[in-house]
C-alpha cells in the first residue's frame, strides 16, 4: 500500500516509510541521498537505497526486521564523521540513521554512570554535567559532532585515552538491536562482569557488524581537581620522541601526550586556530597532567627537566585555562587544518611501540620521498598512536592512487616494528585489505565467524573490516567446507 | 581402567613422559581434575594434546595454580587435566613502551616481583596472587578492591594468545595500548573460564608503580551504615581520587583489623604530597564516631598481601567447606549487600566475611558452614542481589553443591549468541565441559 507523499515505484521505500510515521521520516530521491553516499572517508562513494530515520528502538527493530525479511543490504549510521568509511552503503543499503534518537535518557551521578540514546552527541554529554563537576572520559577530535553510537561502533579513542582508556573502558551497558530485528540487552542496570561472554566488550569496535546499538550505558568521571598544559618545541624530531619516552620511563602517566610534526605545525598555523608556533621547529609537544592539585607542580617540574636534557628550544606551562584550550583547539583541528596547506588529505591511524617512534617517523619520511607527496604527522605519542597525514591534490591524475599507497606504505611500516592498523579510526573499508599486516587467515576467520553467530546473512554493514572475498580466508574456508561436503 | 591406560599411551605419543602424570588421589570433592594430567612446557605440545583430545573425543580441564577448582563445572573429573603450572615465564618487556608479554602459568607475583625492578606493575589486585596464574586470572575476569583506579583484567590486557580446541594458535589484539584492528577478541576470551581456547600467553599494559601510598581505615558502629553511605557518597563526589573505596563486613573486619565493626578502606596511590593531602581531606571529613586507623607505604602493602590471601583456595583441603559468591550491583547498593551478609550468620548457620566497592559495584561474599547451609546462604544472597538489579555467581563451591545450584544464576536472554559462539570455537566441546554459563 503506497504512502502518503511517498513519490517513487520501489515498494521497499513505501514499506519502511510506513515503519518510521511516513515520508518526513524517509529520503529516497537522489539529490537527497548524496549527502549520505561517503562518511568522513571521501574516497569511496555509494549511494544508499534509502536513509530512514526511526525515533526509538522499537523503530529500529522494525526497520531491521523489515530489511531482514526483504532480504535488503543495511547498516547503521550516526554523524557520519567516522573516517574509514564504515558507514559508506556498499551495496546499496538502507541507512538506518540514528541522528534522531538523541537524548540524554538519564543521569546517575551518585553511581557515576549515564544512560544515552545512540545518536547523542559526545561532547554534550560533557557539556549536560560540567556544571555538577563531571565529563565523559572519550574525546575523540570530532567530539563536537560525533555520536556515542557511533564511537561505540568504532571503539574511537582521543587525546585523553593515555591515562584513561578508549570507549570500551567506559561503556558499561547497551542494548542492541540484532541483524533479525532482535533486541537484546548487554550488561543491564550498568552493572559489570554479567555472567556470559563478554558481549560488550566484542560489540564495541565491531564497526556496526554485530548489531545495531540503541542504547547506551556509560561510565562518567568526576572531574579532576587540577590540571596543567605544557608545551615543548624541539628542534629535531628525535629529541622530542626521546622526551615522551623519559616522560613515561619517569612514572608520569600524563592525561594526554600530543606531538605534531613541522608539516602539521605549518597546517594548524595556516588554518582557523593558530596559537603562534615557530614555523622552523621540527616539533611541538602537547603535555597534560591532571589529578590532585598538590601533586602536579612536582610533575610539571619534572617534564620541564625532562625536556630540557632533551635540548628542547623552548618549554613552558600554560598561563591560564584561555591558553590551555587555545592549544587544544589547535591540535583538535588539526586534521582538517591541512585542508589550508592542501587541496585533499588522506588520515591514518598507525600503532606503534612507543620506543620505535623515532625510526617509523623516519620510515614514514622515506615514504614521503618515494611518493613524491607530503605527510604531515600528527599523532597521540603517549600511546604511539600515529596520524600520517598524507597531502595530495585529487585532481591530478593518479594522486589519490599514490596517497592511498603511501597510506597503506605508513601502516606496513607500523605493522613492520610490530604495532597494529588502527588504533582508533577502525577497518571499515579502507584498511580491510590491511587487515593482513597484523593476521593470518586464521585469524581473520577466527573473527567472520564471530561474525556469523551475529550476523548470519550478512545483510548488516557487509563488506565491511575484513579483507575481501577472492583473496581472503573466508572463501578458502568455504572451499574447505565444500570439499568436507563431497 | 583400561581407557585411562590407552590415553596414557597414547598421550607419551605426543609429549615427553616426564611431563605426564598418573591421577594419585582418589577423590576431588571440587571437582575440575582430570584422569591424566599432561604438563606442558612448549606451545606445540599443548597444541597436540588439544588437536588429539579434540580428534578422539576426549575432555580436557584447564588448570593453571589450581586455585579455582571450585569455580563451575558439574564433574569431578575429565579425561585430561591440562595443567599450565610449568608453562612460565616472560616472553617480552620492553619498559620503555610499558607493555609485557608472559607465559599464562606465571603467577602474578612472580610478574609482579619481576617487574619490581623497573619500577612497573600491572595495575590489578586479584585474589590468591601468590599461587593464581595471569592465564587463570584472565580467565575468570579477576579484580579486586583496587579496581576503583585500576579496573579489572579486561582493562588491563592487550593482547592473548590462544590455542583453539583443533590445535590452531591464534592471536588477538596485539602488542600496542590502542589497537581497533578487527573484533576485540581479547574480551571474549577474557572471563570465558577457558571454555573456548588454552590462553598460552598474555600482553598486558604497564604502570608505573605509585611513588607513595596509604590506606585509611574507618571502623563505623553498627547502626551507623547510613553514615557509611553518605560519608561515601561525598567521599567520591569530592576531587580526591581514591584507588580504593571498599566496605568490608564486621567479621571480615575483625580478621583483618581486629575491629568487630564496619569498616570502609580508602586508599590512595600517588606522589607522597597528593596522598598526605587527600589523607587529610578523608580525617576532615570524617564523620563523628568514627574510629579511623592509617596506615602507610609497607603497613598498607602488607595490609592487602593479606587481603589477597582471604578467598576460598582450591589449593587447600580447608576450601572444602567454603564458598565464594561474586555480586554484582549498582555502586552504592553495595550497603545493603554487605549489610545482609552480616545477617547471614544469624538466619543460617553460616560464618560470613565480605567486602564490596562502593566505586565499582561488585562484592565478595566467603562463607563457611554445612553444606546444607552454605546453599541456603547462597540462594538468599542471590535473592538480594537481584531484588536489587543485580546478580550472584558461585566462585567457589564443592562439586557435590555445585550440582544442586545454577553456579551463575539463570540464562541470560541472549544465551543463544553464548551458544553459538561455544559451537564456533569448541563445536565438540572438548575444553573445560560445562564449566561455564548454561552449561557451555
Amino acid at each position: 500500500m503506497a504512502v502518503k507523499g511517498i513519490k517513487t515505484k520501489d515498494k521497499h521505500i513505501h514499506g519502511l516509510a510506513k515503519l518510521v510515521g511516513g515520508q518526513r521520516a524517509i529520503l529516497y530521491h537522489k539529490e537527497d541521498l548524496v549527502a549520505y553516499d561517503c562518511d568522513g572517508f571521501t574516497i569511496h562513494k555509494h549511494l544508499p537505497r534509502a536513509v530512514v530515520f526511526p525515533k526509538n528502538t522499537e523503530e529500529v527493530a522494525k526497520c531491521v526486521k523489515y530489511c531482514a525479511t526483504h532480504n535488503l543490504p543495511f547498516l547503521a549510521r550516526g554523524a557520519g564523521t567516522g573516517l574509514s568509511g564504515g558507514a559508506v552503503p556498499l551495496h546499496n543499503e538502507v541507512i538506518i540513521s540514528l541522528v534522531r534518537m538523541k537524548n540524554l535518557i538519564s543521569v546517575d551521578l551518585e553511581n557515576r554512570r549515564a544512560v544515552v540514546e545512540p545518536g547523542f552527541v559526545n561532547l554534550k554529554l560533557t557539556n549536560s554535567i560540567a556544571d555538577r563537576g563531571y565529563y565523559y572520559a572519550p574525546d575523540p577530535s570530532s567530539q563536537y559532532c560525533c555520536t556515542i553510537g557511533g564511537n561505540v561502533a568504532e571503539n574511537a579513542g582521543g587525546a585523553h585515552c593515555l591515562k584513561y582508556g578508549v570507549t570500551t573502558n567506559h561503556i558499561l551497558g547497551l542494548e542492541v538491536v540484532l541483524p533479525d530485528g532482535e533486541i537484546i540487552e548487554l550488561g543491564q542496570n550498568g552493572i559489570p562482569d554479567a555472567p556470559g561472554y563478554d558481549l560488550l566488550g566484542l560489540m564495541t569496535g565491531s564497526e556496526g557488524t554485530l548489531g545495531i546499538v540503541t542504547k547506551i550505558t556509560v561510565r562518567i568521571l568526576k572531574n579532576p581537581e587540577a590540571k596543567k598544559t605544557v608545551l615543548a618545541y624541539f628542534d629535531n624530531v628525535t629529541d622530542g620522541s626521546q622526551a615522551v619516552s623519559d616522560i613515561i620511563s619517569a612514572g608520569i602517566v600524563p592525561a594526554a601526550l600530543e606531538m605534531m610534526d613541522k608539516t602539521a605545525i605549518e597546517g594548524v598555523e595556516a588554518a582557523a586556530f593558530p596559537v603562534g608556533h615557530p614555523k622552523d621547529i621540527a616539533a611541538v609537544l602537547l603535555i597534560e597532567v591532571d589529578g590532585i592539585a598538590v601533586g602536579i607542580d612536582e610533575q610539571i617540574t619534572q617534564i620541564l627537566d625532562v625536556c630540557t636534557a632533551r635540548n628542547v628550544r623552548e618549554v613552558r606551562a600554560a598561563k591560564n585555562e584561555e591558553e590551555r584550550a587555545r592549544w587544544w583547539a589547535n591540535r583538535k583541528t588539526g586534521f582538517g587544518a591541512m585542508g589550508a596547506i592542501s587541496p585533499d588529505y588522506l588520515v591514518q591511524d598507525g600503532v606503534i611501540p612507543r620506543s620505535r617512534l623515532p625510526e617509523v617517523l623516519e620510515r614514514i619520511e622515506q615514504i614521503s620521498e618515494e611518493t613524491g607527496l607530503r605527510i604531515a604527522n600528527i599523532f597521540h605519542a603517549g600511546d604511539g598512536n600515529l596520524h600520517p597525514l598524507v597531502l595530495f591534490d585529487a585532481r591530478i591524475p593518479g594522486q589519490t592512487e599514490k596517497a592511498i599507497e603511501a597510506g597503506s606504505a605508513c601502516l606496513q611500516a607500523c605493522a613492520d616494528v610490530g604495532g597494529t592498523i588502527t588504533g582508533e579510526h577502525g577497518v571499515g573499508i579502507e584498511k580491510r585489505e590491511e587487515m593482513r599486516f597484523v593476521f593470518k587467515d586464521e585469524e581473520i576467520i577466527a573473527q567472520t565467524n564471530i561474525r556469523e553467530v551475529f550476523n548470519p546473512g550478512n545483510l548488516l554493514n557487509a563488506g565491511k573490516l575484513f579483507p575481501t572475498p577472492g583473496r581472503c580466508g573466508e572463501v578458502k574456508k568455504e572451499m574447505k567446507e565444500a570439499l568436507l561436503a563431497q | 581402567m583400561l581407557l585411562a591406560e590407552n590415553l596414557l599411551e597414547e598421550l607419551k605419543t605426543i609429549i615427553p613422559q616426564e611431563r605426564i602424570k598418573e591421577k594419585d588421589r582418589k577423590s576431588d570433592p571440587l571437582g575440575n581434575s582430570g584422569k591424566i594430567t599432561v604438563l606442558p612446557v612448549t606451545e606445540e605440545e599443548i597444541s597436540a594434546v588439544l588437536a588429539y583430545a579434540n580428534e578422539q573425543g576426549k575432555k580436557i580441564v584447564i588448570e593453571g595454580g589450581g586455585t579455582k577448582r571450585g569455580f563451575g563445572g558439574v564433574e569431578e573429573e575429565g579425561d585430561i587435566l591440562l595443567s599450565m603450572a610449568e608453562f612460565k615465564g616472560v616472553v617480552e618487556h620492553t619498559a620503555g613502551d610499558m607493555t609485557l608479554t608472559v607465559k599464562a602459568g606465571t603467577t602474578f607475583n612472580e610478574l609482579q616481583d619481576f617487574l619490581l625492578d623497573y619500577e612497573q606493575q600491572i595495575s590489578l589486585d586479584p585474589p590468591l596472587r601468590e599461587q593464581a596464574t595471569i592465564g587463570g586470572i584472565v580467565s575468570a575476569n579477576e579484580s579486586g578492591p583496587k579496581r576503583l583506579g585500576y579496573g579489572s583484567s579486561r582493562d588491563a590486557v592487550i593482547g592473548l594468545r590462544m590455542i583453539y580446541p583443533d590445535g590452531t594458535i591464534i592471536r588477538a589484539g596485539g602488542k600496542v595500548v590502542k589497537n581497533v584492528a578487527g573484533y576485540d577478541m581479547n574480551k571474549l576470551f577474557i572471563g570465558a573460564m577457558g571454555t573456548l581456547g588454552v590462553i598460552t600467553e598474555v600482553t598486558v599494559k604497564l604502570r608505573p608503580i605509585a611513588k607513595y601510598e596509604s590506606l585509611i581505615l574507618l571502623s563505623f558502629e553498627e547502626q551507623d551504615l547510613e553514615k557509611i553511605r553518605a560519608f561515601s557518597k561525598e567521599l567520591l563526589d569530592s576531587s580526591i581520587e581514591p584507588v580504593v573505596c571498599e566496605l568490608l563486613n564486621p567479621s571480615l573486619s575483625k580478621k583483618l583489623i581486629g575491629e568487630e565493626q564496619y569498616t570502609l578502606a580508602v586508599s590512595f596511590e600517588d606522589v607522597e604530597s597528593s596522598v598526605h593531602y587527600q589523607e587529610e581531606f578523608v580525617k576532615k571529613m570524617k564523620p563523628d564516631g568514627a574510629k579511623l586507623k592509617l596506615l602507610s607505604g609497607m603497613d598498607a602493602q602488607d595490609f592487602w598481601r593479606i587481603f589477597s590471601a582471604i578467598a576460598p583456595n582450591g589449593n587447600e583441603e580447608e576450601s572444602f567447606e567454603e564458598a565464594a559468591v561474586k555480586i554484582g550491583a549498582v555502586n552504592l547498593t553495595i550497603v545493603d549487600i554487605i549489610k545482609e551478609s552480616r545477617q547471614l550468620s544469624s538466619s543460617f548457620s553460616v560464618s560470613a566475611e565480605a567486602h564490596g566497592g562502593l566505586g565499582h559495584g561488585i562484592s565478595s561474599v566467603y562463607l563457611k558452614g554445612e553444606s546444607k547451609e552454605l546453599l541456603k546462604a547462597i540462594t538468599h544472597l542471590r535473592k538480594t542481589a537481584e531484588s536489587l538489579g543485580g546478580y550472584a555467581i558461585v566462585k567457589h563451591l564443592p562439586l557435590a553443591l555445585r550440582k544442586e545450584i545454577e553456579v551463575w544464576g539463570k540464562k541470560p536472554a541472549y544465551f543463544f549468541l553464548l551458544e553459538g559462539i561455544k559451537k564456533k570455537i569448541d563445536p565438540k566441546r572438548t575444553l573445560n565441559p560445562k564449566r561455564y554459563v548454561g552449561g557451555l
